[in-house]
């Protein structure tokens, strides 16, 4: 028997449970399980913390009356702010619905930018918060830690040195740490993705 | 376009949907996975479907964009659709099932891009229009199907 003939046969196969899904109450109801609709589902939760992280903010610059403090997570907030604006946005250019106006190596370069574009923004904004929060987040500390005001440590030259040091440390290894962890959340699917891709352009 | 004609159109048009979504799923929970998202997303492009192009041409567009993006890890597959589980329109012997499902086994052991060349074409479609879904050149698919083609009957022949 030909191959033709074998492929034409297995289009008589018919998946009852498959074909049961086949309805239009039941296709308006479903989600989608696409890779971008899920960031773009996260981006949405991350807006919402955001907005209720910069809240406590607030309530810790309202009642630490430190001017340190202040300026710290003050800094921070405006960075916070900063942050929501640029996901805010990246999150309306996320497009995950699959389109059938494009070509598959087009569908799949769309999607690949999508997330490369994603991973950079949130590297870039998190670059920017690492040092400030590091700062505000040791100034917290030791104010709570010492139960002194933050004049009484700050104007040793040491404890500038060991903050600065802090920063120093924490801001690359926390940029490396998220950069491995967004490698760990999507690193296998960009490398599908680019495998893909390169299949497809071999021999352009 | 209303939703009967999408209905019909689909209905009439879903040996598409089965062979794709069983030749690249790993397992049953993802064939449907994969049936779900198919059908979302040819809902959801339905309002711009304008028939310039014929429907099974436009459903392949939708599959093989929805599949490709969808799977994850690029494996071989050792998933066993069993026929037993298909109910057949048509009465099939048991050498006749036997041959289909070695024909399905031996596509599913080609590289992703190649199973969707080759599954156009024993559709009918011509290599421009394989390229026209794909995005790559005629003589890409061309090229191709022909590695594909001597692939498939050496596996076959095994």
């Amino acid at each position: 028997m030909s191959i033709e003939h074998n492929w034409k046969q297995m289009e008589g196969q018919v998946d009852d449970e498959l074909s049961s899904m086949l309805n239009l109450s039941k296709i308006s109801h479903l989600h989608s399980h696409n890779p971008l609709q899920k960031i773009k589902r996260n981006l949405l939760i991350n807006m919402i913390w955001g907005v209720l992280i910069c809240m406590v903010y607030l309530i810790i610059i309202i009642t630490f009356p430190i001017w340190q403090v202040q300026a710290g997570l003050g800094i921070v907030f405006i960075f916070s702010g900063w942050a929501m604006y640029k996901s805010f946005i990246q999150y309306r250019n996320i497009k995950p619905d699959i389109s059938a106006n494009i070509t598959l190596l087009d569908e799949l370069k769309r999607q690949h930018q999508s997330f490369t574009e994603m991973i950079r923004t949130q590297l870039k904004i998190a670059l920017f918060i690492y040092p400030i929060s590091a700062a505000a987040g040791f100034m917290l500390g030791a104010v709570i830690g010492s139960g002194k005001p933050v004049e009484d440590f700050m104007h040793k030259p040491a404890v500038w040195i060991i903050l600065l040091v802090a920063i120093i440390i924490l801001t690359p290894l926390c940029h490396l740490l998220a950069k491995w962890m967004l490698r760990y959340s999507f690193g296998k699917h960009l490398d599908a993705l680019q495998e893909k891709i390169a299949e497809l352009e071999a021999e352009k | 376009m209303s939703e009967t004609e999408f209905l019909t159109q689909v209905r009439a048009n879903q040996g598409i949907i089965y062979k794709l979504v069983g030749l690249y799923a790993n397992d049953a929970e993802e064939k449907k996975d994969f049936y779900q998202e198919v059908l979302l997303n040819a809902w959801k492009g339905w309002p711009s479907f304008r028939g310039e192009a014929k429907f099974s041409t436009w459903l392949y567009r939708i599959c093989l964009n929805t599949i490709f993006t969808l799977k994850r890890k690029q494996q071989r597959i050792d998933y066993k659709d069993s026929l037993e589980s298909l109910s057949p329109s048509v009465e099939q012997s048991g050498i006749q099932k036997e041959e289909i499902q070695r024909l399905q086994q031996a596509i599913r052991l080609l590289s992703e891009t190649d199973r969707a060349i080759i599954s156009m074409h024993l559709d009918g479609f011509e290599n421009s229009e394989i390229a026209g879904v794909l995005g790559i050149s005629n003589n890409h698919v061309a090229v191709k199907l022909h590695r594909s083609k001597e692939q498939l009957s050496n596996l076959l022949k095994q």
